[in-house]
């Protein structure tokens, strides 16, 4: 049995040492590696539909003093937030969102909150949007506020104290439970109403009537809430796709720190 | 022997000017600048008429990326050679010269070329883009996981992620043997002079790379956030990001078709004289029965993407419950193909593995026909097991207990390979250079992968197992720990062949013990996660899971490191390793008896085959031999594998 | 030496050799084999034991008694391809000039008594594992007396539970203990998987159709439900706190949630058909 040569090179019966492989040739080949895997993951990062860390801005809860709370002292603080029809509106000049698409809501101005741990938390919700029917009437009852009730004021400026609002006529939901091991057992939900001949004003979002919701809840220890809207405004499937499926519209993070 | 004129080499022929045609002015920028134009004029036209329609977005995205793929292709020069042979001009040989890559040096690595060993160094500098991209994405989900309620990443961010990089991945393993190995080695280790078509054989490589884009698009349009298996109805939910990746399934599809026949039927028509199917190497077998499954397997996958662009874009109704469809017809069609799948990813590289047994213990393959015999029942038993990933569906419940025996079966026929591998091992003579290493830790992973889907086999412990970390480590186990690994020894017993270079096995070595320490602490991790219950694809997760994740983390980066290392070894050595003879391994397939680099049609003079490549130890002289330069005759030519004057038949004995 | 002699020194240290036997090729294994098969009995058991979160069912300690009889069937078999591989480093690996290849070994096709052997202890050990198996699983398809029913509904990203006859609808799931519940489990939007992981049973919730699955808790204590197959943006955000609580406790805590005065009762429920479309309770 015979090798055959190569063509016109070396013929050796074994292979020659290989040149040494220099220590630095190696650590240049790991930083450029690494480099490029940076560089690569970085623009992956920043074409994905929404960046981390607050796109549209972080609203810090506003202190209101202290509260009681069943005999207990704590700090009581308070959020607001509006429901908008068109993300690419704007109210006053500043727009309702920082990148808007045009047929689709938004939680405005933002949907990253922050708020003291072991606080007293009232949130005051204007609801500029229409609505229809929730999927699931279960999302009609309001759950996990402190006294199981919220504040209803509606456009003609008569108030009530409600536990659930009609399932056919809700505009969106806020709907609230805590990252995967933390705060197990809380679950928030607060319906936001519509009528059925609501106009919705695109331009001037706040120009329209709007339903005013109350509620508070207390916030537990250190960390992450999510909260996202249940009621099916987007398209597709079971009207959950497009907006209701981009994180940053009818989806958030409540901090508690 | 006489002594005798070399024949003049194939590839020192001096071409005519005009000699290829449009072949001379056609790259892979053209390919770019074509697909990217016919891509814009594909978008203008059904932004133009679709856009205001209720299909919109979906039915531009579908279009657009398809006549990218269109434009791509006609830009390399694939759709040249049937459309001439339609317009009654077919290429004459000057042409197909040229096509082959004559006279064109290393740029025709970026042109369309027929030539089999180009197409498989493609192959291979692709499959290494396709881990790289994979790779990173792998890295980005572990840092995530770094800390329970990570900031990294947002949730869609994440699950587009995770998407992608099983797609990518799920890509890059299908094509990481077949695609290099059984496009350069295979046609040589049979006595071949090319495969059966070789301009298919070019198709199918530009076809996939034209597929790649598509599936990074994703990250523009929105990400895909349903996992690499995009159950519906969630993926028809989806952003108009699945568009683009039903289309590149069906891309990637076509080419894994092509190249499937292309194998086949080159082992089938093409083996030299005397190479009966009984002396075939068994990675040559391992690769037929790899690509058979496919031919069965991957139309499913089409199938089921074509119906969700149509469901997405057009309102049908295939998976979609609300409108009368049936989200478990897509699981079931989807697992149809999903199941063989793996096994299309794990044969070739089990194949390699056995073949690199043999030669580096210097034994004759254990049970050779045993072995074939395994990777049949294999091919076999997987098309009917693919129900036990629906499981926990409630999709036919008393079906649970068929497709449980199903999948236990082909538990037998994989520890049938086990035995071979062992077999050639005991008593042999081990030879511990680097392509023997990642044999043995193929070994030690794929026992603990394939240990650990018993478990998955078991409905009541499925029910526990199902959608958590356990499911991931296992697989893992088995497709990188397993098949990529395999994968891994033979591009270490390849490339001295492939690129006339030797490796440094010292850095080898040091990357082999660093990726073997990788992979297990990685996916042990895993696996603790899932005995505590962790649900897989979970952007943030309980705290309790922690430390499970941290070990899975810091595992993930020094295999990182460690994959680093290896390619780092190989860049070096393909640029300044030392020149490899043709057979540094002694080893005693056809594929070592050319010589290094491969010459245009690989062989001077037709080989003769007189056994199998297996006769070590056995004192006869090695029975697949290129014989020196001939005399002038011309030898007769004889149907692919017949017996004739030489063939001793069965018994090896030489007349 | 001669190819002859290389291969009779070879044949002379074999399993039936005259030495002591753990210098013996035979003893070599054996050690190595024992020695990972203990490490696999013993992960066999500590996994389980140590990581699986409590388990509250028999349907749960089915998984925990699967994970302890396959690993300790496994063990020894994943064991004996270790010992046989690393043996071979031990004892045949060349240990010369790396440069060439060594002689080559004497050689052996194929051996039909130990291919037989293997074909022969895998087939019985698959027959084993498939009766364990079959076994379980029909013991679990058993439907019982006096079944709780608990309709689950998956919506994107919250689960609602839900007890029929009761008019209870909540975010928490409660259950009494040792009574059988037999969850009736659908979804309003995409597949999500319902896991309740510490009872050892798993469905998928698909949407327009309901699918069924039983346990029986027969352990007090705190439990997650966690959603097992990604639907969309908050997949890893779908639990839920969950407790078996003794039958007095869940009586109360349906009283509190609202309970018509129904809830007293301890009927079973009717066993929805698959296709149909539960109707949310509504309140």
């Amino acid at each position: 049995m015979t090798d055959n040569e190569p063509e016109g090179g070396a013929s050796a019966a074994s292979p020659a040492r290989a040149p040494k492989a220099k220590p630095v040739g190696v650590i240049v080949t790991f930083v450029v590696a690494l480099v490029a895997i940076g560089g690569v993951a970085a623009f992956f990062m920043s074409q994905t539909y929404t960046s981390p860390n607050y796109p549209s801005g972080l609203q810090v809860a506003t202190s209101l003093g202290t509260a009681v709370v069943n005999g207990q002292s704590m700090p009581h603080v308070a959020l607001q937030f509006q429901t908008y029809p068109d993300s690419t509106g704007t109210v006053d000049g500043k727009p309702v969102h920082a990148s808007g698409n045009p047929s689709w809501p938004a939680y405005g101005f933002t949907n990253e909150f922050q708020v003291p741990a072991h606080s007293l938390v009232t949130v005051t919700v204007h609801q500029f949007d229409s609505g229809g029917s929730l999927n699931n009437p279960f999302f009609s009852k309001v759950a996990g506020t402190v006294g199981g009730t919220a504040t209803v004021t509606d456009p003609s400026g008569k108030s009530q104290t409600i536990t659930q609002w009609d399932p056919n006529n809700i505009g969106h939901t806020f709907t609230m439970r805590g990252a995967p091991g933390f705060d197990p057992g809380f679950f928030l939900n607060v319906p936001l109403p519509t009528n059925s001949n609501f106009p919705t004003n695109s331009t001037n979002q706040d120009a329209g009537q709007s339903y005013t919701v109350t509620f508070s809840f207390i916030s537990g220890g250190k960390g992450i809430y999510a909260w996202n809207c249940e009621y099916p405004c987007g398209s597709m499937v079971a009207s959950f796709g497009g907006v209701m499926g981009a994180y940053g519209f009818m989806s958030g993070f409540v901090h508690v720190v | 022997m006489t002594t005798a004129v070399a024949p003049p080499l194939l590839e020192d022929t001096e071409l005519g000017p005009k000699a290829g045609g449009f072949y001379r002015h056609q790259n892979i920028f053209t390919g770019l600048g074509f697909g990217i134009g016919l891509g814009f004029i594909g978008w203008l036209v059904s932004h133009a008429l679709l856009q205001g329609s209720n299909w919109g977005s979906d039915m531009v995205v579908t279009c657009t990326m398809f006549a990218w793929v269109i434009g791509f292709n006609i830009g390399m020069g694939t759709f040249n050679a049937p459309i001439r042979w339609m317009l009654g001009h077919d290429q004459t040989h000057e042409d197909e010269l040229y096509a082959a890559g004559v006279g064109q040096g290393a740029s025709r690595y970026l042109k369309f070329c027929t030539d089999h060993k180009v197409v498989g160094t493609q192959y291979l500098v692709l499959v290494m883009v396709l881990f790289g991209v994979g790779g990173t994405l792998a890295m980005m989900i572990r840092t995530q996981l770094i800390t329970p309620h990570s900031s990294f990443l947002d949730p869609q961010t994440y699950n587009s992620i995770v998407t992608i990089h099983g797609m990518v991945m799920i890509i890059a393993t299908i094509i990481m043997v077949s695609g290099p190995f059984a496009n350069f080695i295979m046609p040589i280790m049979i006595g071949a002079k090319d495969m059966a078509f070789p301009r298919l054989n070019a198709m199918s490589f530009w076809v996939v790379v034209s597929a790649v884009p598509c599936l990074l698009a994703t990250f523009f349009l929105g990400g895909v956030n349903a996992g690499w298996t995009t159950y519906a109805p969630l993926s028809v939910q989806a952003p108009p990001a699945m568009d683009t990746f039903a289309l590149t399934i069906i891309t990637f599809v076509v080419s894994v078709t092509v190249a499937g026949i292309n194998t086949i039927v080159t082992v089938v028509t093409m083996r030299a004289k005397g190479m009966t199917m009984g002396r075939l190497p068994i990675f040559t077998w391992g690769t037929v029965v790899g690509s058979a499954l496919g031919l069965y397997a991957m139309p499913a996958f089409l199938l089921v993407m074509t119906m969700m662009i149509t469901d997405r874009a057009t309102g049908t109704s295939f998976f979609v419950p609300q409108i009368g469809g049936s989200q478990w017809l897509y699981e079931n069609i989807f697992w149809i193909m999903g199941h063989p799948e793996v096994y299309v990813i794990l044969l070739p590289g089990v194949a390699a593995v056995l073949e690199i047994t043999s030669t580096f213990a210097r034994k004759p393959m254990f049970a050779y026909k045993v072995a074939i015999a395994g990777f049949v029942a294999i091919g076999v038993l997987a098309i009917m097991v693919w129900a036990h990933h629906m499981f926990t569906t409630g999709w036919a419940p008393n079906l649970a207990a068929p497709f449980m025996l199903t999948t236990e079966l082909i538990s037998i026929p994989t520890g049938i390979i086990f035995l071979c591998v062992i077999g050639t091992l005991w008593k042999g003579s081990i030879w511990t250079r680097l392509p023997m290493y990642f044999v043995y830790l193929f070994l030690w992973n794929f026992i603990i992968g394939g240990v650990t889907g018993i478990y998955l086999s078991d409905v009541p412990a499925d029910q526990y197992f199902h959608g958590d970390m356990f499911v991931t480590a296992h697989f893992h186990y088995t497709l990188l720990g397993g098949a990529m690994i395999g994968a891994t020894a033979a591009v270490c017993y390849w490339f001295p062949k492939m690129t006339g270079r030797m490796l440094n096995e010292r850095i080898g070595k040091v990357a082999f013990w660093v990726i073997a320490a990788g992979i297990q602490i990685t996916y042990f991790g895993q696996f603790w996660e899932g005995f505590q219950g962790m649900a897989r694809r979970v952007a943030y997760y309980d705290p309790k899971f922690l430390d499970a994740n941290v070990m899975s983390t810091v595992g993930a980066y020094i295999l990182m490191s460690g994959w680093i290392l290896f390619l780092y070894m190989m860049l070096h050595a393909w640029r300044n390793g030392a020149k490899a003879p043709a057979n540094p391994w002694h080893a005693k397939t056809l594929e070592w008896k050319v010589p290094t680099p491969v010459p245009l049609e690989n062989f001077l003079v037709d080989p003769v085959v007189t056994s199998d490549p297996y006769t070590y130890g056995e004192g006869v002289p090695d029975g697949q031999e290129v014989p020196d330069f001939a005399p002038s005759e011309e030898p007769e030519l004889v149907p692919a594998g017949s017996t004739g004057p030489g063939d001793p038949g069965e018994s090896g004995e030489v007349r | 030496m001669s190819f002859e002699d290389e291969v009779d020194a070879i044949e002379a240290d074999t399993i039936l050799g005259g030495e002591p036997f753990f210098s013996r090729a035979g003893g070599k294994i054996f050690i190595i084999w024992l020695v990972f098969t203990v490490i696999g009995v013993l992960i066999g058991f500590y996994a389980p034991h140590h990581l699986l979160p409590t388990l509250l069912s028999p349907e749960g300690g089915d998984v925990w008694a699967t994970i302890v009889f396959f690993t300790v069937l496994a063990a020894p078999v994943a064991a004996f391809v270790y010992a046989l591989a690393f043996y071979s480093l031990i004892a045949w690996r060349h240990k010369g000039n790396q440069d060439e290849p060594p002689p080559d070994a004497a050689p052996q096709r194929g051996n039909g008594p130990m291919t037989v052997l293997w074909l022969g202890v895998s087939t019985l050990l698959v027959v084993v594992l498939l009766f364990w198996g079959i076994t379980v699983w029909s013991a679990q398809q058993i439907s019982h007396p006096n079944t709780l029913q608990v309709n689950v509904t998956g919506q994107q990203w919250i689960w609602s539970y839900s007890y029929p006859g009761t008019g209870v609808s909540t975010h928490t799931l409660d259950l009494p203990l040792n009574r059988p519940v037999q969850f009736n489990v659908t979804s309003e939007d995409v597949t999500h998987g319902f896991w309740p992981a510490a009872l050892g049973v798993q469905v998928d919730a698909n949407p327009g159709v309901v699918t069924v699955i039983r346990s029986t808790p027969n352990k007090l204590g705190n439990f997650t439900v966690q959603c097992s197959q990604l639907c969309g943006l908050y997949h890893a955000f779908m639990n839920t706190k969950a407790a078996v609580v003794t039958p007095q406790q869940f009586a109360s805590w349906l009283q509190s949630q609202g309970a018509t005065p129904s809830a007293a009762n301890t009927e079973a429920g009717t066993t929805p058909t698959a296709g149909t479309t539960t109707a949310m309770a509504s309140s």
